[in-house]
């Protein structure tokens, strides 16, 4: 009795737990069960998130990127709570694309999405992401599209490894959105009604700053504070650190961060050498890796790397993030020229893979990737040529 | 795409150079260097812009007001609207400037336009508002300048807007360069050999591929610009020294071809696993030569040979 006067005071879901335990009057020990939690919900349960499924190797909690292939490259998928970095090819035309389909999957899986430029609008950027192929009857379409590319040799039917005939010749197809990676049509937009009926907020820095700020020496860029302000409250406000427990089902959230660190957030890296605030962008990377673990999100990061001037800055930036990919484009260089490349639009390098909770990370034997974009889709392919 | 089309677009073009320079919008980053001097492109570009009917504002502020104006009729004159920032540039006279804050309250000025009219402005120079401004800020206003009517909801109240910079790449490090490279939509870099200057043209269209081009001109003393051909007769550096296309099975020492004779034996073999009808008749047809099939046994100590027939004691 004295027991559960003195804890009167104490937070309602122990108070609870107290009471109940009084009114069974056998012992304070809860099973955790359907039963037991009459009161409140408070016990933990195995709810799966949509669009989520856990590792095959370590039991962490994946989300795909929106490219089934770059998520096999990755191992499988992006781990919730990690910063994927994209180092855009020199004139940005391939790297805006993984980042429509890394949150146009966020759309399609129900995620929440935050977007964040200085370059333009979010409005706008959540206008022309692509659509996805959901039905059979687009299959016919992605068929097509990959027959369109088939070398003669390979219509030769098989002598010898008869049985190999059999086999469908494409591994995943266009799948429901019950499954976890999904392709989408370059060529066409996300239908209207599934953007308004996704939950997203946007950050755009010219509404959000007034140009007039003073900026201290040694300390973090208005925009890049402002930008981190405004994840934390979405964060708190919408409950993906678990600071809101009553509220609805768990949710991922899906932060999309485009051309950090260029000229138009207010960092000078790219600009010059040895800056004022050299040291912006690696602090806010930290902070925001520091968000992110701590809350239910994955957030695609693309920056200008060729720009930037120190090189030792791309180097912390890489130990900062945890999975880097770059993307070199054939476009002007010599490359385009050359045969061997013909088929492709430039070259994909998986500069880093994590090793999250683990002693080792999910290295592919591939080295030598390809891209191509073809006219609706986006693939990536072993370059057996070079 | 490639320097050979460029070449090749140089002769009996329909489309003026500058209508093309003009027409995108955007910032067109004119990048010129001793040897080349882009001054007379920018006036020329103005000229046209001005007799186009667009309004033309100029941010003068490496050259006096006459000297640019030189050169120009006085209808042309009449319509550029010139903000001097040459003659007192840090308003020391503190004169009453429609435009306080100096070249940069000018150009932010400017960003809240809401007239439809296109708009061209041209910054005399972009470097030296680089060399004075921080480059972060001069990013962010030329963007808020010239992304004005790229929102597509209200995008019927704004004109398009042009930028037109000129920037001496000898005095910047790469860093601005190519910061301001990558915001510009069109980039023109003057160069030339032998007396003639060449404008290499790079255009850089949202969501497409660039694309670029090597143009051939002079401007005559109106400021109006004659399109010429290349000095030397269609020189295409790329394929000058003429690389055969690498066929990686020529040096190896097992053949990887098959001849026509080769292929059909291939074809007609017949593999061990496949049950063909000729086989079928091969398995059942009798061997010739061998009639019958001869076992050969040798007894040996322990074996009983006993001829009778174990089976004669069942009563079947």
């Amino acid at each position: 009795m004295a027991a559960v006067a003195t804890c009167g005071s104490v937070a309602a879901s122990t108070g609870s737990a107290v009471a109940t335990a009084s009114k069974s009057n056998v012992t304070s020990f809860q099973r955790r069960g359907p039963r037991a939690s009459v009161t409140n919900d408070s016990g933990p349960r195995l709810v799966s998130i949509a669009g989520t499924r856990p590792s095959v190797r370590n039991g962490q909690l994946l989300v795909s990127t929106g490219l089934p292939a770059l998520d096999q490259l990755l191992g499988g998928g992006l781990a919730v709570g990690t910063v994927l970095l994209i180092e855009e090819d020199k004139y940005n035309i391939y790297s805006p694309l993984l980042f429509k389909y890394f949150l146009a999957e966020g759309i399609v899986n129900g995620h929440t999405l935050l977007v964040a430029s200085a370059k333009e609008d979010p409005a706008n950027i959540l206008q022309e992401l692509p659509a996805p192929l959901l039905d059979d009857k687009c299959k016919k379409e992605f068929d097509e599209d990959v027959y369109n590319h088939k070398t003669p040799e390979s219509n030769i039917k098989m002598k010898i490894a008869w049985r190999y005939q059999l086999l469908p010749k494409m591994e995943i197809g266009p799948v429901s959105s019950s499954r976890f990676g999904h392709y989408y049509d370059a060529s066409k937009r996300m239908p209207q009604e599934l953007i308004e009926a996704s939950n997203w907020h946007g950050f755009f820095l010219p509404e959000k700053i007034s140009s007039t700020l003073k900026v201290e020496p040694c300390s973090l860029t208005p925009g890049y504070t402002k930008l981190l302000q405004f994840i934390q409250n979405i964060i708190y406000e919408e409950g993906f650190d678990g600071s809101n427990p009553q509220k609805k089902q768990r949710n991922i959230l899906r932060i999309g961060i485009q051309n950090l660190g260029s000229p138009l957030w207010g960092d000078d890296i790219c600009c010059a050498e040895n800056g004022g605030n050299s040291h912006s962008l690696t602090k806010f990377l930290y902070v925001l890796r520091g968000l992110l673990r701590t809350s239910l999100s994955a957030c695609i990061i693309t920056m200008p790397t060729h720009l930037i001037q120190n090189k030792a800055i791309i180097a912390r930036v890489t130990t900062l993030s945890d999975v880097v990919v770059g993307l070199e484009s054939f476009i002007g260089s010599e490359r385009e020229t050359n045969p061997l490349y013909k088929d492709y639009h430039g070259l994909i390098h998986i500069r880093q893979i994590p090793r999250l909770n683990n002693l080792i990370c999910d290295e592919s034997d591939v080295k030598d990737l390809a891209f191509k974009l073809k006219r609706k889709l986006f693939t990536i392919e072993v370059d057996f040529i070079s | 795409m490639t320097p050979s089309e460029g070449a090749r677009a140089g002769t009996g073009r329909e489309l003026e150079m500058l209508d093309s320079l003009l027409a995108l919008g955007g910032l067109v980053l004119l990048r010129d260097s001793v040897e080349w001097e882009g001054r007379s492109l920018l006036k020329a570009l103005v000229k046209k812009s001005a007799l186009c009917g667009e309004q033309v504002h100029i941010l003068g502020c490496e050259v006096s007001e006459e000297e640019f104006r030189e050169g120009f009729d006085s209808d042309i004159n009449n319509r550029l609207v010139y903000h001097d920032f040459f003659r007192d540039p840090l308003n020391w006279s503190k004169t009453e400037e429609a435009f306080p804050g100096g070249p940069l309250g000018a150009l932010r000025a400017m960003c809240k336009r809401t007239d439809p009219v296109p708009v061209t402005i041209a910054l005399d120079s972009l470097s030296w508002l680089l060399l004075r401004l921080p480059c972060t800020t001069l990013c962010q206003v030329l963007h808020a300048v010239s992304h004005q009517d790229s929102c597509p909801g209200d995008s019927s109240s704004v004109g398009k807007v042009s930028v037109l910079g000129l920037l001496h790449e000898e005095l910047h490090g790469p860093g601005p360069v190519g910061a301001l490279s990558s915001l510009a939509q069109t980039e023109v870099t003057l160069g030339g050999t032998m007396g003639q200057a060449s404008a290499h043209i790079l255009c850089r269209r949202p969501r497409q591929r660039p694309t670029d081009q090597t143009q051939w001109f002079s401007i005559l003393p109106d400021f109006s610009l004659d399109l010429q051909e290349g000095p030397s007769v269609e020189s295409q550096p790329y394929s000058d020294p003429h690389i055969p296309p690498v066929d990686p099975t020529t040096h190896l020492t097992f053949n990887l071809h098959l001849s026509k004779k080769e292929r059909e034996a291939r074809d007609s073999l017949i593999l061990p696993f496949q049950f063909s009808s000729e086989k079928q008749q091969a398995l059942l047809r009798p061997r010739p030569g061998q009639a019958t099939s001869h076992i050969f046994y040798e007894p040996d100590a322990y074996d009983d040979l006993d001829q009778e027939d174990p089976d004669d004691d069942l009563d079947i």
